[in-house]
């Protein structure tokens, strides 16, 4: 499990990271190294053989992360423990979702961006950055562009940045008052890619839902964002919103959005029919959760 | 596709535009060997590694330290656990050329067989481990764990420590030793029992396996760096005392000449001197199996003619097994009608063959500086020493008690 031999260059800005990536593209192909968490695997596994490793890591102006004009910016270099660590609450979603990534050990060096970037189809952070509506920076030889996270991933492990392109960071909306989220998800250990799981974003004024957003992931190709607002609303009108209650009552809503979803094939891990009822189950139960925990964050 | 057709038209024209700022660019071709500067344990090491030489390897394979486990070498199972600056991470997932100034733990670093770090204490205790091969990991790992956060609450390991796996289902008793650490130190984990905490020496920088450590071809000749002694407790502290019949001054006459001296040595050659009391010299053991050539720099600091007495720092390293320094005294003393010498020598090892243990060592080391008071006795009375040679797997094996031997061997068989 040696990968195969490949040159490594480390450039000190961002500028020269995107002549390095032009330079590799027309010399065997370059691939962007941050964490390393995803790639090194595919790399050991000689499932792929770029010619050259662009790390990044050591670009100053990557490393950075700011809370500022209603968003937390995250740079392309941070790792997700420094999130999980220093960042903890700023964007409640996001804190909710990065203990599941892999394992600790995991986090201490993998990427919020590189995550995005790498955009497995079960993987925790596309789905949180597709639910919160993030936008990703990204640089290319020809400058910069912004890009919406429901338009960024495009198939499995597939996004629109082209080879000489990176992910320079993540722009993540903070939370408005009287929000709510949930994040769940079932893998087979603690740690191991998700089965089915579910990011979920509710708004309320004065006890009634005015946003509910479901993102799924891992039961399909890419993150599956869906608006269950008119849903959330009529639940809440027929049972209150009692967390208990409340579940039970969105589980028609949310069975009928797992069969939407769940496009996955399925395999000896689950059936696609277990995969649907993960989602509805999940769905309704965090849907539930995030409106009550909305109201809380209302009243404040 | 109408993007990224956009940028390929772009891109050639770019190029020109923005050159690469060579100065502030690490880059390393794919065969290229780099020197790769880092921390190991609170000391300075040095590896030459290809791109593509992961820090698990490097570790293993460059610097001795294998007590960091290989397992599935992509990221699943967690026996490479290290820590690099401060977090516990994969060796198998990162580079080795990635971390030049990184400080790097290893489970080496946690605590020495005497003097065991309170987790490692613990692990022993409750029978955590029962083939030991993730051991490490988990040592490492948990260390990473109760360091943030040493209050935790015994629910929370089962999952926090979920990233190294334990084929042998060890994992109640590995919960139930973290939890008592966690229990018994809840305002802090102790620190690392084996990391220096200042800066040592500047080490030897040790190649990889290709590169051996006895080719004349290889020597440097540009002489030798200073030699600074690591401040820790020595790996082996030998005291020989021994009554020869050769006179001191006789004695003398030997020890102040460094090539005779060297000739008293077994197994030991000078290979360069470069005056001023430096020389580049090299020792062969053999012991059973067990071939080690170690090539390294001898610095004489001091010789006391009065009171006849020499006193030398040593600092060689074998290609794979480790590194060796050692501070040598060797005075003689009038004693009935010859002499009696003493030899003190504080010998600190690191890599594989610091595994070897404490009384092997001694008794190996003890070994040697008999037959060299032996052949210092018969040089000064003007007798030739016996051929110049390794001590050979016969004499060793007579003179060390065979259960030591016989534990080696185990050992070695076990780690291959």
């Amino acid at each position: 499990m040696k990968p195969a031999p490949f040159g490594y260059v480390r450039p000190a800005e961002v500028g020269d990271a995107v002549a390095e990536l032009v330079r590799a593209d027309q010399e065997g192909g370059g691939k962007v190294l941050a964490g390393g968490q995803s790639l090194m695997p595919v790399l050991a596994m000689r499932l792929g053989r770029p010619a050259t490793l662009v790390d990044i890591t050591r670009i100053a102006e990557l490393q950075q992360v700011q809370v500022a004009d209603g968003e937390l910016r995250i740079g392309a270099a941070v790792r997700q423990r420094r999130i999980e660590r220093d960042f903890g609450g700023v964007v409640p979603l996001l804190s909710r979702a990065l203990p599941w990534i892999g394992h600790r050990e995991i986090r201490s060096r993998g990427t919020v961006c590189g995550s995005l970037a790498h955009a497995d189809p079960s993987s925790e952070l596309p789905a949180v950055a597709t639910c919160l509506g993030a936008t990703l920076d990204v640089i290319g030889p020809y400058g910069k562009r912004s890009v919406p996270a429901a338009e960024f991933f495009t198939a499995a492990m597939t996004t629109v940045l082209a080879p000489v392109e990176l992910v320079a960071s993540v722009r993540v909306p903070l939370p408005s008052s009287g929000s709510g989220f949930g994040f769940a998800e079932v893998a087979r250990r603690h740690g191991d890619f998700a089965l089915a799981g579910v990011a979920v974003s509710v708004t309320s004024r004065e006890g009634v839902p005015r946003s509910a957003v479901v993102t799924a992931f891992g039961v399909s190709d890419k993150p599956q964002r869906r608006d269950l607002t008119r849903q959330v609303v009529a639940a809440v009108n027929a049972v209150g919103p009692a967390p208990e209650a409340l579940t039970s009552q969105l589980v028609a809503a949310t069975e009928e959005l797992a069969d939407e979803v769940v496009t996955t094939e399925g395999d000896s891990s689950g059936s696609p029919a277990y995969r649907r009822r993960l989602i509805s189950a999940l769905g309704a139960r965090e849907l539930a959760r995030a409106f009550n925990s909305s109201m809380e964050r209302s009243t404040r | 596709m109408s993007t990224l057709h956009r940028l390929k038209q772009t891109v050639s024209t770019r190029i020109q535009q923005r050159p690469v700022t060579q100065a502030a660019t690490s880059r390393i071709a794919p065969d290229e060997t780099v020197p790769v500067n880092f921390t190991v344990n609170g000391r300075p090491a040095t590896v030459h590694v290809a791109p593509r030489v992961t820090l698990s390897d490097a570790l293993r394979d460059h610097l001795g330290l294998t007590g960091t486990h290989i397992g599935c070498e992509h990221g699943v199972c967690g026996m490479c656990t290290v820590l690099v600056d401060g977090d516990a991470a994969r060796a198998c997932l990162l580079l080795a050329c990635q971390l030049d100034s990184a400080e790097i733990m290893t489970v080496e670093g946690l605590g020495k067989p005497e003097d065991l770090h309170p987790l490692q204490a613990s692990f022993g205790k409750h029978h955590a481990l029962q083939c030991g091969f993730c051991t490490p990991g988990q040592l490492m790992s948990a260390y990473d764990l109760l360091d943030k956060d040493p209050g935790i609450g015994r629910d929370e390991l089962p999952e926090q420590l979920s990233g190294v796996l334990c084929r042998c289902t060890g994992y109640r008793n590995i919960v139930d030793a973290v939890a008592e650490v966690a229990e018994t130190h809840p305002n802090g984990l102790p620190a690392p029992r084996n990391c220096a905490a200042t800066e040592l020496l500047p080490r030897a920088s040790v190649g990889g396996p290709s590169r051996s450590a006895v080719g004349v071809d290889e020597v440097d000749l540009e002489g030798i760096a200073e030699i600074r002694m690591p401040q820790a407790e020595p790996t082996v502290s030998i005291a020989v005392h021994q009554q020869v019949r050769a006179e001191p001054q006789q004695l003398w006459s030997v020890m102040s000449d460094t090539e005779r001296l060297a000739r008293c040595l077994p197994g030991a050659e000078l290979v360069v001197d470069f005056g001023n009391d430096r020389y580049k010299g090299r020792v062969q053991v053999a012991l059973g199996p067990v071939k080690l050539a170690f090539l390294g720099d001898i610095h004489v600091v001091e010789r006391d003619e009065t009171t006849h007495t020499i006193r030398a720092l040593v600092q060689a390293a074998d290609a794979s097994s480790g590194n060796v320094q050692a501070e040598v005294v060797v005075a003689v003393d009038a004693a009935g009608s010859g002499s009696a010498v003493r030899a003190d020598a504080r010998v600190h090892m690191t890599g594989r063959i610091a595994q070897f243990g404490r009384s092997l060592a001694s008794d190996v080391s003890k070994d040697m500086f008999g037959q060299f008071t032996a052949a210092l006795d018969a040089m000064a009375r003007g007798e030739e020493p016996a051929e110049v040679k390794p001590p050979s797997a016969l004499a060793m094996t007579l003179r060390i008690p065979a259960a030591r031997v016989r534990a080696l061997l185990n050992r070695i068989r076990g780690r291959n």
